[in-house]
This record gives C-alpha cells, structure tokens and sequence, in this order.
C-alpha cells in the first residue's frame, strides 16, 4: 500500500492546499479505499471505519495547508488516519475479545475442518492486538511510531505483536503443524 | 531441557531487532533448531498471508459529507469573523463617542449627552445579544470578570429605576452620570467577550 498513484499528483497537491474542491475531491477518490481498507482493518465495524474515513479526508481538507511535502501524502493522509482509528478504539473501549475467547478457540482450532480463517482470526483478536498487528506488519509503521500514537511503550507495541501471533497460530491451526 | 524461541524472539529475528536482551543467543538457537526455523517460516508466511488480504472498500462516497462538513464549518467561521468585527466597530464607535464628550463636554446639554450614552449602552447591548455571548464557552476566569461587570451593570440598572423619582433637573444629571457608568461597563463587557474570541482564536 505504499505506491498509491495519484496522476499529476503536485499539481492536485498544490490546488487542494489553495481550498481547490475539485483538488480536495481528487485526492478522496485515490486515497478513500486504502484510509477505509485500514480503518475497518483496525476497527470492528463498517459504521465506524465510514466515520474514520469522514474524519480522516474532513481532517485533510483541513490541514492540508500544513502538510509540506516532507513525505509522500500518502503517508501524511494514512498518519491522519491511523490516528483517527486509534482515537475511535479509545472512546469506543472495546472489550479484549481474544481474552474471552482464549478458552474454546484453541480447541476450535485444534478441530480439522473449523480452523478459523485469517479474516476470521484477525477479527477475533482484541482491537488493540489487531491494531498493532495491522500497522506493524502491513503497513510498517515501526513500534516506536505506533507506540507513539498510542500513547504506550515500545514494549507495550512488541508485546502485543508476539501476542498476536502467538493467538492467530493457535487459532489457525499452525500449532498442531509443530 | 531444550528451550525454544518465543514469539517475541521470532518476530525481532524477523524484523531484524537486535535491540531485544539476549538477542545474540537466540541467534545461535536459531541457526541449529529446526522447529524454530519452521516456526519463523511460518512467521514470515503468516505476515505475508496478512499482507494479502483482501482490500476493503467503503461502499459508498463520504466525500459529499465531508463537504458539506467544510461548508458549515467555512460559514461559522465567517459568521464569526463579522461578529468580531461587528463587536470591534461598536467598541471604536463607543471610545469615539466617549473620548468626544471628554474632549467636548459642552457640546451637548445634558439631556441629548443623556439620549446619546442611552442608544450607545443599547448598541453594544444589541451587539452583545448577536454576538450571544450567553451560548458562548469562556474560561473560569474569564467568566468571573463577566459575572463581576453584570452584576455591576444591574446594581446601575437599579439605581437608574430609583433616580426616576428625583426631581427633573438633578434626574437628568444623576441618570447621565450612571448612564455614563453603564456605557463604561458594557464597553468592557464587550472588551472581555472580544478578548476572549481572540484568545481561542475565532
């Protein structure tokens, strides 16, 4: 998700930063999917990953005067959505899922034939581990970085990857390959 | 007793972290243990299995809506903007009223500088009421000088209701004399919402 071509893309740039909606529309239709695509990856509703997406290019029509260009603006515009994303999971406070679920998955699991998924897997995990593993691993933002717009440690951010892992192998089925 | 890797190890093996304790141990393990070789195999196709999912689309265009989010917000700030502006002209229109009488104090008889610091109080009255000052969120500080000003204002407002009773001429003069008073106070009033705008940014 790194390349995400926008034709003509300073000039498109440079006219949104001068309120240009035809500009601003522009970089909506090339940037919209990829901001859904992690929004609903990290949130567990289509409802709020629509509201992420909202936020995220009502954010960016904003401020885009004060991006300068520094990185690509797909990075600026995914910052502003992980952001938004994270900001959603803590005024939602979801319950840890995984931990609820950690007593009947493994035998679920364990089961030929009801090994869950990874769609299904990703879901279960708690919007936290799902969070980290999301940004980490497919969009790869450093710990650092997603310990930073947690408001946690670098620990915290590795300890919740290795957790991750560990509850989606169980949970696919990978342990009983050992 | 042999000791595996655990998943925090495989994934800073991964990842390249040698910032992890024992990172150098781990290593070793790794080069001579066949599970662990497996384990991060199936680390790095699980990652790669991730990265594959399919991209999901929102199914419909917010863009509509967030156009018309900027709208509203365009027009508030507009809205604003003339308030701010509306208040600043009758505050200079105030001083200039105020700052002639000073400079000319002979110029009206009493009763027209009476009418004249009458309308100018309901002026900033009126713009006051636009600004609705009443709705707006202010600081504990701010709100305290606010409280103070009106409290004063309506003490003036009470001794307006009394002087009524006075005899003409020493009314007129007693009324213009707190009439000035309240100019005074309502021009401050003005001055602290003003002020208050300015800070937060409006």
């Amino acid at each position: 998700m790194d390349a995400i071509s926008l034709p003509d893309a300073d000039a498109v740039i440079a006219r949104a930063r001068l309120g240009d909606p035809v500009a601003l529309e522009a970089l909506y239709r090339a940037y919209a999917t990829p901001v859904y695509n992690l929004s609903r990856r990290i949130c567990r509703t289509t409802e709020d990953a629509e509201d992420i997406l909202q936020e995220t290019f009502f954010e960016v029509c904003r401020s885009i005067r004060n991006y300068r260009g520094d990185g690509s603006i797909w990075g600026w515009i995914r910052s502003v959505a992980s952001s938004k994303a994270l900001m959603r999971l803590r005024r939602n406070k979801y319950r840890d899922t995984d931990e609820l679920n950690d007593d009947f998955a493994p035998t679920r699991a364990a089961t030929p034939g009801l090994r869950m998924d990874l769609e299904s897997a990703l879901a279960r995990l708690s919007e936290t581990a799902r969070a980290v593993v999301w940004l980490h691993d497919v969009e790869g933002y450093t710990h650092e970085e997603i310990a930073g717009q947690m408001g946690k440690t670098v620990s915290f951010s590795k300890s919740q990857l290795a957790r991750a892992h560990t509850r989606l192998r169980s949970w696919l089925g990978e342990e009983s390959l050992a | 007793m042999i000791t595996h890797l655990s998943m925090e190890q495989l994934v800073a093996l991964r990842d390249g972290d040698r910032s992890e304790p024992g990172h150098a141990e781990a290593h070793r393990h790794f080069a001579g243990c066949s599970r662990c070789q497996v384990e991060l195999d199936r680390l790095h196709q699980r990652t790669a299995r991730l990265r594959a999912l399919p991209t999901l689309v929102p199914a419909g265009n917010e863009f509509p809506a967030v156009r018309q989010r900027i709208a509203v917000e365009r027009r508030q700030r507009n809205w604003r903007t003339a308030a701010t502006v509306g208040i600043a002209a009758a505050a200079t229109l105030v001083f200039a009223i105020i700052g002639r009488d000073i400079v000319h104090p002979t110029r009206l008889d009493a009763e027209q500088q009476l009418q004249s610091a009458m309308s100018t109080s309901q002026q900033l009255e009126h713009q006051l009421h636009a600004w609705n000052s009443d709705q707006r969120v202010v600081d504990g500080r701010t709100a305290m000088v606010v409280i103070q000003l009106e409290n004063q204002i309506a003490d003036l407002d009470a001794q307006l209701v009394a002087a009524a009773t006075l005899q003409r001429t020493a009314r007129i003069e007693h009324e213009l004399k707190l009439w000035r008073q309240r100019v005074g106070l309502m021009n401050a009033l003005v001055d602290v919402h003003l002020t208050n705008a300015s800070s937060v940014g409006l």
